[in-house]
């Protein structure tokens, strides 16, 4: 085929699509089955959670952040209720805490199992998608034991938490933990050992520690590519103070450490979680915090199961809080995506993309297309209304 | 050994025609039945397939524009009589093959891979994207297992001296299973078997997580209602080779029904062991492995048979 008639064959994947659960919008553009450019967009769910953060006071604030995510939904009410305590100046008691991170590691084993699933099923090992999701019903159950509900917890009020943690419960927890271990090992050996499982991820979308780190890779995305990036270990918060952790992190940088590291991780909340429960500190559940925080701006950084996820609070003593600004760990990894694709074969992408496990309801913001008309940096309510207008007109 | 019965009720009625386009949504229900047990899930009911092609055929079928009409509307049908001719040079359920000549081996060979070629034409024939990637690899992928898949049928046919599916029935009903002197041959079938039909993990031609549906993404109605049953009569189709050529030839019904099943537990379950090859990584399996494996298979049994010669 001569250059001049050679026109671009274009696969798109999404905003409807088997793989997406979500949407999102992808364009491979592929000669034969090798990708040669790749560019996503988002901005298909934005829902505007920011800004309707001004307009609720700070108790339904915590109710609202924490369905940004509907899988590590503890972790931004955690965020968000710390940030708010530091600008009251309280500090939740022990106990509180250590049930926080109890909680918050639940969540990740849980986040963990459904990623595995999820990943299998796009390189088409659907067994081992059934099982991990089976296995996981037994965490989901935990959660639901601990706070009543297995997606939205509501565990964090602002200055503490609502649920304790008795003997009864501790003794689930174990239970349930032991046996997730014993499956956590049978899924690390699958990883690692199944060949036609490995030829889909061993040495598939390499990434270098300079690459990851150049990108802004978070979470165990960059601890895949072996750089030492983890808010629990880097700059402890809550109970992680007085349980540290112990940070994982693989050299290899491919999809077989992505796996190899989340499940890693997943030993590591067992060892915690069972730390934490035999030395639970004994105090109150939670401290008094008046309706009207004081004026000031914080920001807050914790680890969700996707990587780091910031919190910026600003405060004008009111009862509402003036602006909320938060960042998810999947908009950080997205460039690591379009960087990695090219050159790689078609087939890889479903698994690439789920590879950083995103969320996309969880990251998207708005987009200014510039079209000279528009200045992207401020932009007045009603200047963006009409800009709205003119554009779909 | 080998009933008989009037060719046109053989046609039409029992065993091929009518009865198979049943029977093989049945299997269909079994293989969709074991690996979802396999894989810890409940599975569909015994109806589904049934309930799934009624649905299909009652829904409208939309012809996406840019497509050649005629092409879209008459490759279902035929695909579905090429499975359902190459039925009638198979001796199913024991009965004798409605037709048969010296040679009709390769004839239902080659009316089997009829199937994956309409669709490949019927993915060429739409302009999306999604259909185009899947034809391509519906093609390339048989490409890759025809050669071997052959290779691994032609070992039996050797042994027995003939080419003609009956008589290699007989051949395999009166001497020792196959399987156990051509090991190999045997396990280059089934897996070409689970290529041919395009089930896990050779379903890259099909991989919804990446192409949707592969070549079958734009047909809803009738069109896709047709393909799965030819499919399912190819899956019919396909068994009964693999247990007349390696597992002791079919006399009778209930030989045919008990040996069917062992065979659709096996293939069900390597559907649920492995995960999906990419396009090249099934081509390089089929050409280093399967391919090498179908000639030293074939190699063994012309020293074999020399040997034979020798000695006596």
């Amino acid at each position: 085929m001569s250059e001049t008639t050679r026109e671009k064959f274009i696969v798109p994947i999404g905003p409807q699509h088997p793989a997406l659960k979500e949407p999102g919008h992808f364009e491979f553009t592929v000669e034969g089955e090798i990708v040669t450019a790749a560019s996503i967009r988002l901005g298909f769910v934005h829902r505007g959670i920011e800004k309707a953060c001004e307009t609720r006071n700070y108790i339904q604030d915590l109710y609202l952040l924490e369905r940004v995510c509907g899988i590590c939904s503890h972790i931004h009410a955690t965020a968000f209720a710390s940030g708010v305590e530091k600008l009251a100046g309280v500090e939740a008691p022990p106990r509180a805490q250590a049930i926080r991170v109890i909680v918050a590691e639940l969540e990740r084993i849980h986040s963990h199992f459904l990623w595995l699933g999820v990943a299998a099923h796009e390189g088409g090992f659907d067994t081992l998608f059934m099982y991990s999701w089976r296995d996981r019903e037994v965490v989901m159950d935990l959660l639901e034991f601990l706070s009543g509900s297995r997606v939205n917890y509501s565990v964090n009020i602002i200055g503490g938490v609502k649920i304790d943690i008795d003997d009864t419960m501790a003794d689930s927890i174990r239970k349930g933990i032991d046996f997730l271990e014993e499956r956590s090992e049978y899924y690390m050996k699958v990883v690692t050992t199944d060949d036609t499982f490995v030829g889909r991820t061993r040495g598939i979308g390499l990434m270098t520690k300079e690459k990851a780190e150049l990108l802004g890779s978070v979470g165990p995305v960059a601890r895949a590519s072996g750089l030492r990036r983890d808010i629990r270990y880097e700059n402890p918060y809550s109970a992680y103070r007085e349980f540290p952790i112990d940070i994982k992190t693989d050299e290899a940088g491919d999809l077989e450490a992505r796996f190899v590291v989340r499940i890693k991780e997943l030993y590591e909340s067992y060892r915690l979680i069972r730390e934490i429960l035999d030395n639970l500190p004994k105090s109150d559940l939670a401290v008094r915090v008046k309706r009207r925080i004081p004026e000031g701006e914080v920001t807050c950084r914790v680890e969700a199961p996707r990587g780091e996820l910031f919190y910026y609070i600003k405060s004008n003593g009111s009862e509402n809080p003036e602006r909320v600004k938060l960042r998810t760990p999947s908009l950080c990894n997205w460039a690591s995506i379009s960087d990695v694709a090219v050159g790689l074969k078609l087939a890889d992408m479903p698994m690439l993309l789920v590879g950083i496990d995103p969320c996309f309801s969880c990251n998207d913001r708005m987009v200014v297309i510039n079209k000279d008309k528009i200045s992207p940096n401020l932009i007045s309510w009603d200047d963006l209304r009409k800009y709205g207008i003119e554009y779909y007109r | 050994m080998n009933l008989s019965l009037h060719p046109l009720i053989l046609l039409i009625l029992f065993p091929g025609g009518f009865f198979l386009l049943s029977i093989g949504m049945f299997y269909e229900w079994i293989d969709r039945k074991l690996v979802a047990r396999y894989q810890n899930r409940i599975g569909p009911r015994w109806f589904q397939p049934l309930a799934d092609t009624i649905k299909l055929l009652a829904k409208e079928e939309i012809i996406p524009n840019g497509v050649h009409k005629g092409l879209f509307v008459s490759l279902p049908v035929i695909a579905l009589s090429g499975a359902l001719t190459a039925a009638l040079y198979t001796p199913l359920f024991g009965f004798r093959a409605a037709f048969s000549f010296e040679g009709d081996l390769i004839v239902t060979l080659y009316l089997l891979s009829l199937m994956t070629l309409c669709i490949s034409v019927a993915g060429a024939n739409t302009i999306s994207r999604f259909t185009l990637v899947g034809a391509t690899r519906g093609l390339t992928q048989m490409f890759s297992y025809e050669a071997p898949f052959m290779l691994a049928l032609l070992g039996p046919a050797m042994a027995a001296g003939s080419w003609q599916i009956g008589t290699i029935n007989q051949f395999a009903g009166d001497n020792l299973w196959l399987i156990i002197a051509q090991p190999i041959g045997f396990i280059v079938a089934i897996i070409g078997l689970l290529g041919k039909l395009e089930m896990q993990p050779f379903d890259a031609p099909e991989a919804e997580t990446e192409i949707v549906a592969g070549a079958l993404t734009e047909y809803s109605g009738r069109g896709f209602a047709i393909f799965r049953i030819g499919k399912d009569v190819e899956l019919v189709i396909g068994l009964t080779l693999v247990i007349i050529f390696y597992l002791g030839g079919i006399a009778n019904p209930l030989e045919f029904v008990l040996k069917t099943l062992g065979l659709i537990l096996l293939v069900a379950g390597l559907q649920s062991l492995f995960a999906r090859l990419r396009i090249d990584q099934t081509v390089g399996f089929w050409w280093r492995i399967g391919a090498l494996m179908g000639l030293l298979q074939l190699l063994a049994i012309i020293l074999g048979r020399y040997l034979g010669v020798i000695i006596r």
